[in-house]
């Protein structure tokens, strides 16, 4: 826990020098550096634990998450928004989820952020200018309801109920492979899958007459 | 590995993507945030997955995915059509339909 936090609070302090100190960059860096080779050898134990990965992880998301909606240069926040993929990738991972893992990367960071890729480059867009901040009573409303949705996310986050329980002996050891996923897909799912590709299908044909010059 | 972590973390990431929905002007970043909220969902969906070891939860993330494919390509088919008519992007200026 304090190896984490202590690197992304170095990580933290070298991004504010950089950004408001860049004549002090490399001094501050190789002090930085420093302090963090410090801290690994004082808790090295803590590089093998779960916990210090999923909390760099989940660090390394929300960053990256941050930098796509602040980020003013669209082509920016598409690469960003790809390391983002990667983490929840990552995350999957974590909870044993291999197959959705693998289709997060193909799929998502694949597929479709090629797609976006594609259009940021092809239409060439410039930084834009300024966020679409609103004015006086919208701006309080807003945050009055943000942290009205706050209240009730951590209210639910807390108030649950116990987690099912399940002797570990019992575990599924097919628990999120492509064959446990494919035997629910094609037996109780099967309506959902098939109306699915009906889905894709009618996306593709929207996608092509939007995109044409001239229907005829 | 306790699934609260992976919940708030999902809450943020929504959240993230939720403010980044109202306040951008540019058409394709903002198409960029539903991708991160709709992660954020895949996420939750995983880790209540892993909790009840139902792997229905996996069925639904697949599902989001394949709707999430086809609303990035007529979303962006959209933007295309937008730039072409308008030389733009924001969304500010594609503002026939609002009231």
């Amino acid at each position: 826990m304090y190896l984490l936090l202590g690197l992304i609070g170095v990580v933290a302090v070298f991004a504010l020098v950089r950004t408001f100190l860049p004549a002090r960059t490399v001094p501050a860096g190789a002090a930085l550096g420093a302090v963090a080779v410090a801290l690994l050898a004082y808790d090295h134990q803590e590089l093998a634990s779960l916990e210090f990965w999923s909390g760099l992880i989940g660090f390394v998301a929300i960053m990256s998450a941050l930098l796509v909606v602040i980020h003013p240069n669209p082509m920016v926040s598409v690469l960003f928004l790809i390391l983002n993929l990667f983490c929840i990738a990552l995350f999957f991972l974590i909870l044993n989820a291999q197959f959705l893992a693998v289709i997060q990367v193909i799929i998502y960071a694949g597929a479709i952020m090629v797609l976006f890729v594609f259009v940021v480059m092809l239409l060439n867009l410039k930084a834009e200018e300024g966020l679409r901040l609103g004015g006086g009573p919208q701006r309080s409303g807003a945050v009055v309801l943000g942290v009205a949705f706050a209240a009730l996310m951590f209210y639910a986050i807390r108030n649950r109920g116990a987690a099912p329980y399940f002797e570990p002996e019992s575990f599924d050891s097919g628990f999120g492979t492509a064959r446990g996923i494919g035997r629910l897909l094609f037996t109780r799912y099967q309506f959902a899958f098939e109306a699915a590709s009906i889905l894709l299908i009618a996306a593709m044909i929207g996608a092509v007459v939007l995109a044409k010059r001239k229907l005829r | 590995m306790r699934v609260e972590f992976f919940l708030l973390m999902a809450a943020l990431l929504f959240t993230i993507g939720c403010v980044g929905v109202l306040v951008r002007r540019n058409a394709i970043v903002i198409l960029m945030c539903i991708e991160l909220m709709l992660n954020a969902v895949n996420l939750t969906f995983a880790a209540f997955a892993h909790e009840n070891q139902s792997m229905a939860g996996h069925v639904f993330v697949f599902f989001v995915m394949t709707v999430a494919a086809a609303e990035a390509a007529v979303g962006l088919a959209i933007v295309i059509a937008l730039f072409r008519r308008r030389r733009t992007t924001d969304v500010e200026d594609a503002s026939l339909m609002r009231w």
